[in-house]
């Protein structure tokens, strides 16, 4: 193999490909990062067996080959590069991968390609396509509430189902759950239901730049996997085995309590409530307070630490309904603030110990649950 | 004027032994490790004591000491539980209760007594001195602790922590014999000087061996010495610290009975009497002592997001480990999945471990994040008020979880 290719694409690409590289795997070859030559362009893979993103850069190419060479040190080496113009030359007996780049000489022992787990090259002939940019944000509204705790392995993903022209994904961690409905400019070819790791959305959104148009999805029948594409790099994710809670049963259907308020003011309450309530057990504590006949209704946002003192915020509101005082987790109620667009905020519950649904005012495409805290 | 009371258990560990197996009454035992595990006596009988046994000596020299001292092996749990119903009842006496150790408590009994200045002027008219009030509560309490749960306990009661404490200390010396002392000692308001006069400076709080030594070498033995030293010289000899001594000298201790309501962690630890290297049988003290914290977390109405384990290798280097929790929790088995997990990930199976302890920190009111999918943790929540209601009237070992 012997290829030239501009420095600042290669740190591009190295960068996309980073996150899937498993630097404490057993299986060594999976801290390196494989490059190839392919149809005229360099090919760029890593994976950690659950996850593989692929991403492909233009390089001018003298001869075609393959190998892989350790991904973090590669990303450094390339980092300090003095010259914008990188030649990379293996000797294919060896496996030694020399890069020269302006007067910088540097020979990197590789693993053999062979040895690199295959990338699947899934058909994309059937592919569901979906709009970049509404693809990240259903991403963005959706992921941060799947769990991180491995003992719940259907929680770490998000739960992603195509019916028609719908699109929506699921996720929750047992205590919130935030559901985003988006629509095709086409219809699936068939429904899907499928769980994919909340973790390989979160790269994907990472590595689609903003100024592409469509994703697309597909899962190879009977692989477990799912296979995104975008314009210069694919990802693949294993899928997660198993059944995803029925969320629609805990979504309440009525309330007793609608209060309004701007999401600006809630969110930067509930920052200031955090610094205290992050000393202890997290909690904020929301006093929604009728509105009167003539008087506006107001939420007190308060909280407390035993270790460092207290905080507390008025906030004008519109209530509608009972006044009602419950607690939540600051850093849950925090998060969703974060996701919503809308410049105004509702949050529906009927009771202390009851559900709270956060709904941006003016979007009926996302809606967001939080279970309360039991104040003991 | 407040009035406290320290109460002292006599030997508890041996106590609470005794009423567990009564042959053992009158004789010399001593609890403990053995020796051949570098065990040390955590507690001896006073027949026992008698023969020159005493706290925190090895245990091989406890033996050469008295060679027909019986060993008895320690039982945490028996020990708490019976702490436990102590300072239940001393609460019953008097709501600000101060906890210092698992055999030790102070009492503000204030509200009980008889201003002791106004009663001595009016003592002509009133029959209730302070001094009969106050050993009338003090006799009440070692009664009742005696009646209900069979243990004795030695009682100090003055104006102060510092006097009633001494107090209770030089009852205890006073009672010599095989039988525990019992010892009931008031000392009344103002004459707390006098009392502390001919008692040795190093009963002071603050004075250890090297200001004792510091002192000695200065002509100042006793206390009443140390009273007529001055202030202003022994801060030049001490700081701070002197002044503070000097204070103390006269029988002045301002510190209230301050119940421990601001913990900042609630933890158990266990040093075992020779290193382990079992995971089943470490993982079962981990068990245990979870399962105490999170007693004791409930008991005080608190709940914590991090769990700490400490941990104490043979060469003694000690490591803490800490996770935190998405929400706060009180459950025995939240907190011992949590420490297990982190033992597991610092320990190699099969390492040796010389102490091991459970902790949780980052306290607040026990609210707790209720789920989604809820039934299972609100089912466990249930199951764990019935097994605190029944162990705190029965006994630790009336219910346990099956493993």
């Amino acid at each position: 193999m012997k290829v030239t290719v501009l420095q600042e694409n290669l740190t591009r690409g190295l960068s996309a490909v980073s996150r899937a590289v498993s630097p404490r795997s057993t299986l060594p070859v999976l801290a390196n990062v494989l490059i190839a030559t392919d149809e005229g362009r360099l090919r760029l893979s890593a994976t950690n067996l659950e996850m593989g993103i692929t991403c492909w850069i233009g390089a001018k190419i003298e001869e075609e080959g393959s190998t892989t060479v350790p991904a973090r040190m590669f990303a450094d080496l390339v980092n300090t590069m003095p010259d914008n113009q990188v030649h990379l030359n293996l000797d294919t007996r060896t496996q030694t991968l020399h890069i020269q780049s302006g007067a910088s000489k540097n020979d990197v022992k590789g693993i053999d390609a062979q040895e690199f787990p295959p990338m699947p090259v899934p058909d994309f002939d059937n592919a569901i396509n979906i709009s970049v940019a509404d693809f990240k944000e259903m991403i963005q509204q959706v992921a941060f509430a799947a769990s991180t705790d491995e003992a719940r392995p259907v929680l770490m993903g998000v739960l992603v189902s195509v019916d028609k022209d719908t699109v929506t994904m699921a996720a929750a961690d047992g205590y919130r759950l935030s559901v985003r409905k988006s629509t095709l400019s086409a219809v699936a070819p068939s429904p899907v239901t499928a769980i994919i790791p909340a973790r390989a959305l979160s790269e994907l959104a990472r590595i689609a730049s903003d100024g592409e148009q469509q994703v697309q999805m597909v899962m190879p029948k009977g692989r477990g996997q799912v296979v995104f594409r975008v314009k210069d790099a694919e990802l693949v994710s294993q899928l997660i085995d198993g059944t995803f809670p029925d969320y629609q049963q805990i979504i309440p259907r009525s309330h007793k309590s609608r209060t309004l308020v701007s999401t600006a003011s809630l969110l930067k309450a509930c920052k200031q409530a955090e610094i205290f309530a992050r000393e202890g057990s997290n909690i904020v504590r929301l006093n929604i307070k009728n509105s009167g006949e003539l008087q506006p209704g107001e939420v007190e946002i308060s909280a407390h630490s035993e270790e460092t003192g207290k905080n507390e915020t008025l906030v004008e509101a519109t209530v509608d309904g009972i006044p009602l005082l419950i607690a939540f987790n600051v850093k849950f109620l925090r998060e969703v603030l974060e996701v919503i667009k809308t410049p105004n905020v509702a949050i529906e519950t009927s009771a202390p110990n009851a559900p709270g649904v956060i709904k941006p005012v003016g979007d009926e495409h996302f809606l967001h649950v939080i279970m309360p805290m039991h104040l003991g | 004027m407040s009035t406290i009371l320290h109460l002292d258990l006599d030997a508890f560990f041996c106590a609470v032994e005794e009423l567990h197996d009564p042959s053992l009454t009158g004789k010399p035992f001593a609890v403990g490790g053995r020796p051949e595990e570098r065990g040390v006596v955590a507690s001896c009988s006073y027949a026992a004591r008698a023969q020159g046994v005493r706290s925190a000596m090895p245990m091989g020299r406890a033996l050469r000491q008295c060679p027909e001292l019986i060993i008895v092996p320690p039982q945490r749990s028996r020990y708490s539980h019976m702490s436990q119903q102590v300072m239940d009842r001393l609460h019953n006496l008097a709501p600000l209760v101060e906890q210092i150790s698992i055999d030790e408590a102070f009492v503000d009994i204030s509200d009980l007594c008889p201003d002791s200045n106004i009663s001595s002027r009016l003592k002509v008219e009133s029959l209730d001195t302070f001094e009969s009030v106050a050993a009338g509560i003090g006799r009440k309490i070692q009664r009742q602790i005696m009646d209900e749960l069979g243990l004795p306990c030695s009682v100090g009661i003055a104006s102060n922590k510092l006097v009633a404490k001494i107090a209770t200390e030089t009852g205890k010396k006073g009672a010599r014999g095989s039988s525990a002392p019992a010892a009931l000692t008031v000392i009344e308001a103002g004459r707390e000087a006098e009392f502390l006069s001919p008692l040795p400076v190093s009963m002071l709080w603050g004075v250890g061996p090297k200001t004792e030594e510091k002192l000695s070498s200065l002509g100042i033995h006793t206390i009443g010495q140390l009273a007529t030293a001055g202030a202003e010289n022994l801060a030049a000899l001490f700081g701070e610290n002197g002044r503070q001594m000097w204070h103390h000298a006269r029988g002045i201790d301002e510190r209230p009975v301050s119940p421990e309501h601001t913990a900042k962690s609630i933890s158990q630890e266990t040093t075992f009497s020779r290193d382990i290297s079992d995971d089943k049988t470490l993982e079962r003290t981990l068990k245990e002592l979870s399962v105490e914290v999170g007693k004791n977390l409930r008991r005080e109405k608190l709940a914590g997001t991090t769990i700490k384990i400490k941990l104490r290798w043979p060469d003694f280097t000690t490591l803490t480990r800490q996770a935190t929790l998405p929400a706060a929790t009180d459950l025995d088995e939240e907190i011992f999945q949590t420490a297990l997990g982190l033992l597991r990930k610092t320990r190699e199976p099969g390492a040796p471990l010389r102490l091991v302890g459970v902790g949780v920190s980052g306290l607040g009111a026990p609210a707790r994040q209720m789920e989604l999918w809820g039934a299972q943790t609100e089912k466990q929540r249930k199951i764990q008020s019935v097994i605190d209601d029944l162990q705190a009237r029965f006994g630790d070992s009336i219910i346990k979880k099956g493993r």
